[in-house]
């Protein structure tokens, strides 16, 4: 078989392996990016919803199960840049306490670091992906660095949305996004046209593709595309990985080795590749002695809130993750009289197109025919929604397993992922839907409706946490069990926090590329 | 789906799809196949007539943007390429079944209930039908979930009407593409 070697093999182009791609070349090391998907530029996103389906998981299925799956399609990206590549760029940070959840309040887990160790993390990578916000407006922000550019505007959606919460003494501070408000290093600024599902191709959101691949192509990384990885290989006595198998569609094998392998494929392949990858000294899976790998697989349920006002709201002007931001409910008890737990905020006036999942249409699913007709058309001139963030807390039993059964064209058994929502994370989502609706009456809407429990953003089956006994890497992502082989990604998040996750998972892979780096002997051996 | 993937990477600066048209490849967008009556590549006659006729009542005008025409045509695409929303709703591919199960189980439900296949109904049969579906409210219903076959076709309708450059503009809003599709849905 033939074999190649590097210093570093990352699996997965996405958020969190260009990430670390390009901060160990640039610490001079030999670094491969292994990815599944088809080659991508920005010259490939095309402003279609229809045509956008096209960046979406297409890999092997993923056998999803529970009363609230969590929607892999739709929620993971395949290709040059992963589902980065066409995320909305919603980059809060997390907050204090939502690393020491278990200490606090005796439920869910704590992380093996606190904010203050990912604050240093937060300044630096808001700088390198460019983070527009307003510091000052955002009351609930923790301490930080301000924003590297200013706030994105406001249309008339957010203008309309926003008397709501001051109707009812709610704040509102402009959206933290990871979108060129101004032109900045070299990238248009946004023209707010409301594409950022379709990919962005003018550079001005953080993607992968815009901001940290080139970096590691300038230093030297090298990236390969049609490259699925099918194993994690490790020495004979089990102690260190020593690089991935690896198969194009062709169904070409071959062997890349490397002092560090990083897994950076997400947090359904992360999991599944560890236990696909059993071995005798490993019987339960790579880094799995915990058998933890696979457990407290997370995801935010969605508020979300629509309504029809009389005025014009201009909904299809602006970023698709929307331009206002409120944390007010960031506390976790704050619903705790109706048995909720958790955190959660709005990201409100989100632009919209027609169709999409996302989209105007779908919204009202019961009509149909001609009612339909004359329903777009007044959503066309007066639509509004917002949508709730909502803390879904770690269940070991959410999980991704080996199918017993199915296996995917390479031979490699199939993910099959179990999710359904805590109760108290369901009664906190339960709580959103009421205070969303209030807010759009108190703006004055003519008609509010809500949406179903939808799925966004896949975290947790291979967290991190201070005892092996318990989780499966360290702080560093550096799994217990095998120290050169690095997890990346949200997968590591012991607990999910009621924001977005990008912008942590970057703070956290900037973190462990300075630890290896500056650990690089140790870290290899 | 794998091995299609060298295909993808070869083909995806096309933009148009690709209709047989007597054993000719020809490419159009989906309105101009509905017009010239191109070859089905996965729908038989009944299913397409099926198709067509719910697919008017969920949105009437849809059937001649292509509905029939773009539904069949996606389906026959390699996966990485298709754009039919049911890739994202929870369903693993092959698609196919889920369509034809459905449309069968419609044509049934239409004749149990008055005799005749779906497409022959009088148009306030047909309504009532599809509310009835909607709802899951048909009696031995035998295709994959009624409710969520009328979602998922509801929105095939909301995209081809919709989601294209034409039909967003035909609302009012002005479409401000990057890059342009070179077609309303891709190959
Ligand atoms: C529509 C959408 C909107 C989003 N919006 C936001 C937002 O506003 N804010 C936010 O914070 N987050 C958002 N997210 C989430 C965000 O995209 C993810 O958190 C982030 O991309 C995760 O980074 P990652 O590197 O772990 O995974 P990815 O970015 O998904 O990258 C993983 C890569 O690994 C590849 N891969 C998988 N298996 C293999 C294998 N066996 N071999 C080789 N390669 C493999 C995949 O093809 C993929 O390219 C959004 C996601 C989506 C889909
Ligand atoms: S709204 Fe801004 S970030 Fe989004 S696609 Fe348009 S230009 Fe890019």
């Amino acid at each position: 078989m033939a074999k190649e070697k590097v210093d570093v093999v990352i699996v997965g182009s996405g958020a969190a392996g260009s990430n670390i791609a390009a901060r160990l070349a640039a610490g001079g090391k030999a670094v491969k990016i292994l990815e599944a998907g088809p080659d991508r530029t920005n010259d490939h996103l095309v402003s279609s919803g229809l045509w956008a389906r096209r960046l979406k998981w297409s890999g092997a299925p993923v056998l999803e199960e529970g009363a609230n799956p969590v929607g892999h399609v739709f929620n993971a990206g395949q290709g040059t840049g992963g589902s980065a590549m066409h995320h909305y760029a919603v980059w809060p940070r997390f907050h204090p306490q939502d690393f020491r959840c278990r200490s606090e309040h005796d439920r869910g887990l704590d992380w093996p670091i606190s904010y203050e160790d990912l604050a240093p993390f937060y300044d630096l990578v808001q700088t390198e992906s460019g983070i527009a916000g307003d510091a000052e407006r955002e009351v609930w922000r923790p301490p930080g660095e301000p924003y590297p550019l200013p706030p994105v505007p406001l249309f008339p959606q957010g203008q309309i949305l926003e008397r709501g919460f001051d109707a009812r003494g709610m704040k509102t501070a402009p959206l933290p996004l990871a979108v060129t408000s101004v032109a900045y290093q070299g990238r248009d600024p946004c023209i707010w046209d409301g594409w950022c599902d379709s990919g962005c191709p003018i550079g001005a959101l953080a993607n992968p593709v815009t901001v940290d691949l080139p970096k590691a192509f300038a230093a030297g990384a090298v990236l390969e595309t049609d490259a699925t990885v099918t194993r994690i290989l490790t020495d004979a006595v089990g102690e260190r990985a020593t690089g991935v198998e690896v198969v194009n569609s062709a169904g070409e094998r071959r062997e890349v080795l490397a002092d560090i392998v990083v897994l950076a494929a997400f947090s359904i392949q992360n999991p599944r590749l560890l236990l696909a990858s059993a071995t005798a000294q490993h019987p339960r899976g790579l880094a799995n002695s915990s058998g933890r790998v696979g457990q407290y697989i997370m995801t935010h349920s969605a508020g979300l809130i629509y309504g029809l006002f009389k005025e014009p709201t201009q909904s299809f002007m602006g970023a698709f993750g929307g331009q206002l931001v409120n944390q007010d409910g960031y506390e976790k008890t704050t619903h705790s009289d109706s048995g909720a737990f958790g955190s959660y905020q709005w990201m409100i006036a989100q632009a919209v197109k027609p169709n999409d999942l996302l989209g105007i249409g779908p919204t009202r699913a019961d009509l149909f025919g001609n009612d339909l007709h004359s329903f777009m058309k007044r959503a066309a001139r007066g639509f509004a929604t917002m949508t709730a963030v909502v803390e879904d807390l770690p269940v070991a039993d959410n999980k991704v397993v080996l199918s017993d059964d199915q296996r995917d064209a390479n031979g490699v058994p199939l993910a099959r992922v179990t999710h359904t929502t805590d109760p108290q994370s369901k009664s906190l989502w339960d709580a959103t839907l009421v205070e969303g609706q209030a807010i759009f009456k108190a703006a004055g809407a003519d008609e509010v409706w809500t949406g179903p429990q939808g799925a966004m953003h896949i975290m947790g089956g291979t967290i991190m946490g201070a005892d092996p006994a318990t989780s499966v890497t360290n702080s560093y992502g550096q799994c217990h069990d095998l120290p050169n082989l690095v997890i990346a990604g949200p997968g590591l998040f012991p607990t999910s926090a009621g924001v977005n996750p990008t912008y942590t998972v970057h703070a956290l892979a900037a973190r462990s590329a300075d630890h290896l780096l500056d650990n690089w002997g140790s870290a290899v051996v | 789906m794998l091995q299609n993937r060298r295909r993808f990477i070869r083909d995806s600066s096309l933009g148009v799809l690709t209709f047989y048209l007597a054993g000719c490849e020809v490419e159009m967008t989906a309105e101009q196949a509905h017009r010239a009556g191109v070859t089905r590549q996965v729908f038989n006659e009944a299913e397409a007539e099926a198709l067509g006729a719910l697919a008017e009542v969920l949105l009437p005008g849809s059937i001649d943007l292509g509905l029939v025409e773009y539904v069949d045509q996606q389906l026959g695409a390699p996966l990485d390429q298709q754009m039919l929303m049911i890739k994202y709703l929870g369903v693993n591919p092959p698609f196919a079944p889920f369509y034809q199960g459905g449309l069968a189980a419609l044509d049934q439900a239409a004749t149990a209930a008055h005799g005749d296949r779906f497409a022959q109904l009088d148009s306030a049969q047909q309504t009532a039908l599809v509310a009835a579906v909607a709802q899951g409210q048909v009696e031995n219903w035998s295709g994959p979930p009624a409710p969520f076959f009328y979602f998922v076709l509801r929105n095939d309708a909301v995209d081809v009407t919709y989601g294209t450059k034409a039909g967003i503009e035909g609302l009012g809003i002005p479409y401000m593409a990057h890059i342009e599709p070179p077609s309303p849905w891709g190959q």
